[in-house]
């Protein structure tokens, strides 16, 4: 396996007496799309925010390209783009408009209309964000991440509440990422998301870490043949 | 610079498509100065020695000021907290005191046209002319929109949810907006609320701003100038202190 450029040791954080996330580790290779899945509240946010830095882990490191990412703020996010779970925009700001206000936070931005090109919303350039429509916003909040010309992008629930076709057109987009080489380091509790796009994942409960390996790894050590019923068997659920 | 302009512009541009911002903030105190105006303009207001177009122009031009402050700041703070802009923000090489500082400063452009606007209409329609120094009056203006900002960023910062921030803005802006003097008359109120709008921050810097516009002897206002000084100094460092962008 090539160098490493996300590493995370024995991360642990409570809040209010209850570990959500408990002694994790991972680490994710240049160039790989890295799926981190499990239920809602299993510690998925919690983890990509000790990661990026915002919040501190009670214990335990992590580091983005060798780095900690709170104290290396400036130099880390000229190279790391994210995506927010269930972030907004402000009222009125129209698309062309968020994506200059966001090219104007790093030195060396790319074209943010070249990018609106390829996920196609040029057309939407003049339209208010918050009237796009879901997959419209999901899309444009890759661009968002991408503006920064990054080496990584950290999506957190990117296709959460996407319809079907929505879905299908925002992993198009993500496979072309990855053809391009970047490293990806996503959350999703769709299996088929996870099935389709991931070299590798990790999956966690309760904060802690169940099983770690490729898609067909992971799969073949459960008794099933697909990662859905795998994953079920894995949480400890019922498969039907 | 050239990329703080950049935020700045685009946000300025945000505040101008605020139905809020301009009806509250540039329709209102012109509207009232005319109403004011129109009525009563040269009489002498209640026992005081000054017309009743003289009182408005120095009161009025603090209502920009009152609804930035108030209104705008913490709004826009909490709102780009909830929206989880200023996390985005953190997660870039800039940080989300950058956006707030282009909000702020276009909350302080909102409150000089909002003050333009009046000062014209009151030249223009009723022939006013400021008998005290108008740098003077500037500066008075300058430091009551200072020190009242300073409590809008306090209350941006205390307040965690939009819930807590509607009643704040209510409890501060309301009373702010009718008991200092910024649209009733203070010549009219009886003594009793005259007292309450002499202790109100905006109050204080009214009389300042009325002070500077009739051509007193600041010397007389110094008080206010400390008052409203001590307010800005305790004010944005509690600010600055315990402001969460998260």
């Amino acid at each position: 396996m090539s160098e490493s450029i996300i590493s995370v040791r024995n991360i642990s954080k409570s809040f209010g007496g209850r570990k959500v996330v408990d002694g994790l580790s991972l680490s994710v290779a240049q160039g790989e799309v890295f799926g981190l899945l499990g239920h809602n509240g299993a510690g998925k946010s919690t983890t990509i925010e000790m990661i990026l830095g915002i919040k501190k882990p009670d214990s335990g490191e992590a580091h983005i390209l060798g780095k900690d990412a709170a104290s290396a703020r400036k130099e880390i996010f000229e190279k790391v783009g994210v995506q927010l779970q269930s972030s907004a925009y402000q009222a009125a700001i129209k698309v062309g408009e968020i994506c200059e206000e966001f090219a104007s936070l790093y030195k060396d931005p790319a074209d943010y209309r070249n990018l609106l090109e390829q996920f196609g919303l040029l057309p939407l350039i003049k339209s208010p964000a918050m009237k796009l429509s879901g997959g419209e916003r999901q899309k444009l909040s890759v661009v968002l991440a991408l503006i920064g010309n990054p080496e990584i992008v950290f999506l957190d629930e990117l296709t959460t509440g996407l319809d079907v076709a929505a879905r299908r057109e925002v992993w198009k987009t993500l496979k072309e990422l990855k053809s391009k080489g970047m490293t990806v380091f996503l959350t999703t509790h769709y299996m088929e998301e996870a099935e389709n796009l991931c070299d590798r994942v990790c999956l966690i409960k309760r904060g802690r870490k169940v099983t770690e390996g490729t898609v067909s790894e992971v799969v073949a050590a459960s008794p099933y043949d697909n990662l859905e019923d795998a994953y079920l068997w894995y949480m400890g659920e019922e498969v039907m | 610079m050239k990329r703080f302009f950049t935020l700045y512009k685009i946000e300025q541009k945000l505040f101008f498509r605020s139905p809020d911002v301009f009806v509250f903030n540039l329709c209102m105190p012109v509207a009232v100065l005319l109403l004011i105006g129109f009525i009563a303009g040269d009489k002498t207001a209640g026992g005081s020695d000054i017309t009743y177009i003289q009182s408005a122009f120095a009161s009025l031009t603090a209502v920009g000021i009152c609804c930035s402050a108030f209104m705008s700041i913490p709004i826009v703070m909490v709102d780009y907290r909830d929206k989880k802009i200023l996390k985005h923000l953190y997660c870039s090489p800039a940080s989300p005191a950058r956006i707030l500082a282009a909000d702020t400063l276009c909350s302080g452009v909102m409150s000089a046209i909002s003050a333009v606007l009046v000062a014209a209409s009151a030249v223009i329609v009723f022939g006013y002319r400021m008998e005290g120094n108008p740098a003077i009056f500037i500066g008075a203006w300058l430091i009551t929109l200072v020190s009242m900002f300073s409590i809008g960023l306090l209350t941006a910062a205390l307040c965690r949810t939009t819930k807590s921030l509607n009643i704040a803005t209510t409890i501060l802006y309301f009373p702010m907006l009718f008991l200092s003097g910024a649209t009733i008359p203070y010549e009219l109120f009886p003594k009793g609320l005259q007292i309450v709008a002499d202790v109100m921050p905006l109050g204080i810097g009214i009389d300042l701003m009325k002070a500077a516009s009739m051509g007193q002897d600041m010397n007389g206002s110094l008080v206010n100038v400390f008052i409203l000084a001590v307010i800005a100094v305790i004010c944005s460092t509690i600010a600055v202190k315990t402001f969460r962008w998260e």
